[in-house]
């Protein structure tokens, strides 16, 4: 079910903007970091390079010891790496279930004619982010925000990641609704899934990571133990700005 | 979604009602219906590219030109059967479809319609120019073999080709193969971020397009016994099919088959009160109106209808 993430020297540019500038990490199995960093630190590229929805300008990026730069966004999935977004993107029209139904399917024309929809496994998974049964017939326009979290982490879940990249998973929720979401990432760690996990909500953050990495301008600033990296001068200055 | 019962009871139902059409209406009216399934069957095609992934097809008659001309151009100059003729037009209208599923690798939404657009007025110039010997130029070509004759049989055959395209497409759409498919036309990149490769979906979605494009092509063109380019690459005969497919329902396949039937129809009972094109006003105005109301068409007016009936029930 886990499976560890190690980026290295990776490079991003966007003409002349540096986006991502030698980055080096490594999430081991079963471990779980926060990304942290002000707003366009690079939280957000790291993700998309990962994924490969962006090329990276150089660098390397594996999981299990598998190179994954040459591959698609599909088969880097298919590899075992899923993300979600900071704004959720349901399918308008579809319903809960259904939504569900594209993240279970497998990438193979024949393979979606052939077999039909898995309804157990469906409602498995709504259930596993707090989802009732009555929700699988809702569509995505009367679900609140954190419903709509919760759809995307039962989509990505669906496509049985080892590593989950969660974006701003926080985002727009009560708190009731961060304890839920929280709650299921605990679930899902003591499970023994790979998080990396980019929040502004530090104060959720804390208690679902081990470590913490902080970037600014896609350089690493800190990295080490959640406190650590909180109490260095270097992170509060990003956040803050110099003295 | 799950097959019931009660699916297969109204296909039974329509397809029974439908063969009994010659015992209840005119050949001019039958002939009226010959026109609506196969205007079906080409909005069922376009629809399942452009209604369910959302890529805008304006060059639609591009795919119904090469089966229709494929045919046609076999039969009259070479000879071959039409038994052999249609299912090599279908093939070359699938290797066509290819052409139009590159720009679609690259460009969405106006940009692809246009690229579209662009591929007919090609083949409507190309097919005058390049050797009219063989096309007919720009008079096209007469004296085609027909598959049948008199407006029963006609009736016959167009009917039963567009209730088998109609069904499979149904049955098929019913698969999660439907539900990719619509899911790249609500979020191509969603798509992408579930493991899907979408050029995959994509190549089969023009692909199953063509088919049914370049085999109702050449039906076509074997029921009329004719083929002329200036009435197939037409923009009238573009917007007919879209407008059939959206009014009656799009990423449905019920409902371009009574969009068909209900465009068909309309303009055929406007003609004797406006015999020209100001028809086309009419129907362009309905349409509007039609879609302002319910922009998901005449089907889901039909499914909102018959909810109320059972809630009332």
């Amino acid at each position: 079910m886990s499976a560890s993430l190690k980026i290295t020297n990776l490079v991003k540019k966007f003409g002349g903007l540096t986006a991502t500038n030698d980055l080096s990490f490594t999430v081991e199995p079963g471990q779980s970091v926060g990304l942290i960093g002000p707003n366009g630190a690079g939280k957000t590229t790291v993700f998309s390079l990962v994924m490969g929805e962006h090329r990276q300008t150089s660098g390397s990026i594996m999981l299990d010891g598998e190179e994954l730069s040459k591959m698609t966004t599909p088969a880097r999935i298919r590899r075992g790496v899923s993300r979600t977004y900071q704004v959720p993107r349901p399918f308008a029209e579809m319903s809960v279930a259904e939504n569900i139904r594209v993240g279970l399917m497998p990438d193979s024309v024949f393979g979606m004619i052939l077999k039909g929809p898995n309804r157990d496994r469906e409602l498995e998974l709504a259930m596993a982010v707090g989802f009732s049964e009555n929700d699988l017939d809702r569509t995505p326009a009367e679900l609140s925000m954190g419903d709509l979290r919760k759809l995307e982490m039962a989509r990505t879940m669906a496509t049985d990641p080892k590593v989950m990249l969660l974006d701003e998973v926080f985002a727009g929720l009560t708190v009731a609704e961060i304890a839920m979401i929280s709650g299921l990432v605990q679930k899902m760690r003591s499970d023994g899934m790979t998080f990396l996990i980019v929040s502004h909500d530090l104060k959720a953050l804390e208690p679902l990571v081990d470590t913490a990495i902080a970037i600014n301008y896609g350089s690493m600033v800190a990295q080490g133990s959640y406190g650590d990296v909180m109490s260095s001068e270097a992170v509060r200055a990003s956040y803050l700005g110099e003295a | 979604m799950e097959l019931r019962w009660y699916h297969f009871a109204a296909w039974a139902a329509f397809v029974v009602f439908m063969f009994l059409m010659p015992e209840m209406v005119s050949k001019g009216t039958l002939r009226i219906f010959i026109f609506a399934n196969f205007l079906a069957v080409f909005a069922i095609s376009w629809d399942v590219l452009s209604g369910r992934t959302g890529y805008v097809s304006f060059g639609h008659p591009f795919l119904i030109g090469i089966g229709a001309y494929t045919t046609a151009i076999l039969t009259k100059r070479f000879d071959v059967p039409v038994e052999l003729s249609i299912p090599i037009a279908v093939i070359v209208t699938m290797i066509a479809g290819l052409l139009v599923v590159l720009p679609a690798l690259r460009i969405k939404g106006s940009y692809f319609a246009l690229i579209t657009l662009a591929y007919m007025e090609l083949i409507y110039q190309l097919v005058q120019v390049i050797r009219p010997d063989l096309t007919g130029g720009t008079r096209g070509m007469s004296g085609l073999p027909t598959l049948t004759r008199g407006a029963v049989n006609g009736y016959y055959m167009s009917l039963t080709l567009m209730v088998i395209v109609a069904f499979c497409v149904w049955l098929l759409m019913r698969t999660r193969i439907g539900t990719a498919l619509s899911a790249i036309g609500m979020n191509e990149e969603a798509v992408k971020g579930s493991g899907l490769s979408v050029t995959r979906l994509k190549l089969f979605a023009f692909l199953l397009s063509a088919l049914i494009a370049g085999l109702g092509g050449a039906f076509y063109v074997h029921y009329l016994g004719s083929i002329a380019p200036r009435a197939l690459f037409d923009i009238n005969f573009v917007f007919t099919i879209i407008v059939a497919a959206l009014i009656g329902g799009a990423s449905t396949t019920i409902g371009p088959i009574i969009g068909a039937f209900f465009l068909t129809f309309l303009l055929e009972y406007l003609r004797p009160y406006l015999p020209g094109a100001e028809r086309y006003f009419i129907y362009g105005g309905v349409a509007l109106l039609l879609y302002m109301y319910q922009p998901k068409g005449i089907y889901e007016i039909i499914n909102q209808g018959w909810s109320k009936v059972r809630a009332r029930s």
